[in-house]
């Protein structure tokens, strides 16, 4: 019976460090996060559209039994309804990390995806999966040659070091028509998807003159946003 | 079950079959499925539908690809064009092929030249100061020399020097040297100009390249103002070339002759060079030391080179001859040379 007494004792006492620590827990979650307080920075939402239509399919020279005897052209990739896939949309002066490595893959002779971002000292990842020698080839946006790595061997992979920010285009020594561009940048940015949404998170607030790239189209309208914290707001681009 | 497993397994096998069957195993087939884009099947670079740009060399002209080493082959492949100075549009290979395959590749691309009897481009070792090569060469060369005997102005010359090619294996050579010396007052003009000719002897032998050469001296330098030696000279002599290990080796025995002159003026020179690059790229520095010889007197010459653009072409060189014996006799000479190999693009490809 001493001994029960005993745990009991004890027990009321580790029963109440707990009620202790708990409220110290919720004293120190309220004092982080203030329940009124809006979120920091705002997000930018929109579609790009175009009345530019998909060129007409490449005619294929070589290797027609890997990569067929036409591929589309990817230059100008719009869907039915105008979206177009492709195209960089940057934050001018807000610093954001990019991915480390873009991955890039040979697929029946085009290089997927087209458009990539990478940040500055990053890497571009390579593969291929066709069984016919594919190069990579980049090239800095004043020409300069940066690497030409031949891949001959489907599903080997290589790695290159990509150093400044800019444009960096990728093209293959033995099929002429593939292209891949890899965006090097250090300020935050999104690429358009195949229906041309795209979505830019955490833009403190501000007004910003949006920039736009696209391998072949520029931008038809102002590009001027106004970004509040907590909110969300929409840009619509059109290129022609 | 058994058989569905069966059928499963012969499914497997032949697709691994028909995957195996397009990829190539052997160095000939990767030849066929790779290179030949662009370099074509019998190494010409005649393609049907060419995809790129520069025109690829034609490895069957034994002219152009004979000389080169296999080193440069090497480095072309793993690095690429640029590796070289070479067209970016050839890819490295570096990471696709095992240095051992990359060394077969340079087996089959050295048997696109179907002509025996042209000295192998890995003889065509860095040019000394002194020691002449074995290997004919297509070269223009400006040598620089500043010699310093105790007690006597400094007499100093500069030579030019057109070493051309003739066929696999002579080379023709000029030699105009200006020099400006001292015997009392400075007398400056035109030295006693050198032609000669070189053949080597033994073009097939893959290891080692002896050859012979005979220059004539001609008293075009005034012997009064001390730019001539007044007589013409008979020089006859052996050049060796070799490859230890990394270490490139040259040798020259030469025998100057004065046209009617007494026996005892005659002179007898003895070269030894031995050298290293410090990378695998054409503009690579390459240090070396020779020892050289004439009759009785010896020095010992420490030099060092570099490519001066990515391709190789255009070189510099530079180096100091310290006597080992008869120091105030011999003095100290201070050498240089900068050399154009005029068949090589100066400029790198992009």
């Amino acid at each position: 019976m001493g001994i029960s007494r005993a745990g009991s004792a004890a027990a009321l006492a580790a029963r109440a460090a707990i009620v202790t620590v708990a409220a110290a827990t919720v004293a120190t979650i309220a004092l982080a996060v203030p329940a009124a307080a809006p979120r920091a920075g705002g997000t930018i939402v929109g579609v790009v559209t175009t009345a530019a239509k998909n060129p007409p399919p490449l005619r294929v020279t070589i290797d027609p039994d890997v990569c067929g005897q036409t591929l589309p052209d990817d230059s100008i990739a719009v869907d039915a309804a105008g979206h177009l896939a492709g195209v960089v949309l940057t934050v001018p002066g807000v610093k954001a990390a990019a991915p480390a490595e873009a991955p890039v893959t040979n697929d029946k002779c085009r290089f997927a995806p087209r458009v990539s971002l990478v940040r500055p000292n990053g890497t571009v990842a390579m593969t291929s999966k066709d069984s016919v020698l594919h190069t990579m080839h980049a090239a800095a946006a004043d020409t300069r040659s940066l690497f030409n790595v031949s891949l001959p061997i489907p599903n080997m992979k290589i790695s290159r070091p990509i150093d400044k920010p800019g444009v960096v285009t990728l093209t293959c020594s033995t099929h002429t028509w593939m292209r891949a561009y890899l965006f090097v940048t250090e300020e935050l940015s999104a690429v358009s998807g195949a229906d041309g949404s795209f979505k830019l998170d955490n833009v403190p607030a501000g007004s910003y003159d949006i920039k736009v790239w696209h391998e072949a189209l520029k931008a038809a309208v102002p590009t001027r946003v106004v970004v509040k914290d907590g909110e969300t707001v929409t840009l619509n681009v059109t290129m022609k | 079950m058994r058989r569905l497993t069966a059928a499963w397994f012969i499914a497997l096998f032949s697709a691994t079959l028909a995957a195996q069957s397009q990829t190539p195993t052997t160095i000939p087939e990767m030849w066929n499925a790779w290179c030949a884009r662009c370099h074509a099947k019998d190494g010409t670079g005649k393609v049907a539908t060419p995809t790129v740009k520069v025109q690829p060399m034609d490895f069957s002209d034994c002219k152009l690809t004979s000389p080169e080493p296999d080193a440069d082959w090497q480095t072309a492949i793993t690095h690429g064009g640029p590796g070289v100075g070479l067209s970016s549009e050839m890819p490295a290979f570096g990471d696709a092929l095992s240095q051992a395959q990359i060394s077969e590749f340079i087996a089959l691309i050295r048997g696109f030249c179907k002509e025996p009897g042209w000295p192998s481009g890995n003889l065509n070792l860095p040019r000394p100061m002194f020691t002449e090569k074995a290997f004919p060469e297509n070269e223009f060369i400006i040598q620089p020399v500043s010699s310093h005997v105790k007690d006597t102005p400094a007499a100093v010359s500069m030579a030019a020097i057109y070493e051309r090619r003739i066929g696999k294996r002579a080379q023709l050579e000029a030699v105009v040297p200006f020099a400006s010396v001292s015997t009392g007052t400075r007398e400056s003009g035109l030295g006693d100009v050198e032609l000669g000719m070189k053949y080597a002897l033994t073009p097939r032998a893959t290891r080692y390249l002896f050859s012979a050469g005979f220059d004539v001296v001609v008293p075009t330098g005034s012997e009064s103002k001390g730019l001539g030696g007044g007589t013409v000279v008979y020089e006859p002599y052996i050049a060796a070339a070799t490859v230890a290990g990394s270490t490139y080796v040259q040798g020259q025995f030469k025998i100057e002759v004065p046209h009617g002159g007494p026996r005892a003026d005659r002179e007898v020179l003895y070269n030894v060079y031995a050298g290293r690059d410090l990378s695998i790229f054409p503009d690579t520095w390459t240090y070396g030391v020779e020892f050289n010889g004439e009759n009785e007197e010896v020095a010992l010459t420490p030099q060092v080179r570099r490519g001066l653009t990515r391709t190789g072409a255009l070189a510099a060189a530079f180096g100091v001859r310290l006597p080992l014996n008869h120091r105030e006799e011999q003095g100290i000479r201070w050498v240089g040379y900068l050399l154009w190999e005029f068949l090589e693009p100066v400029r790198p490809r992009r």
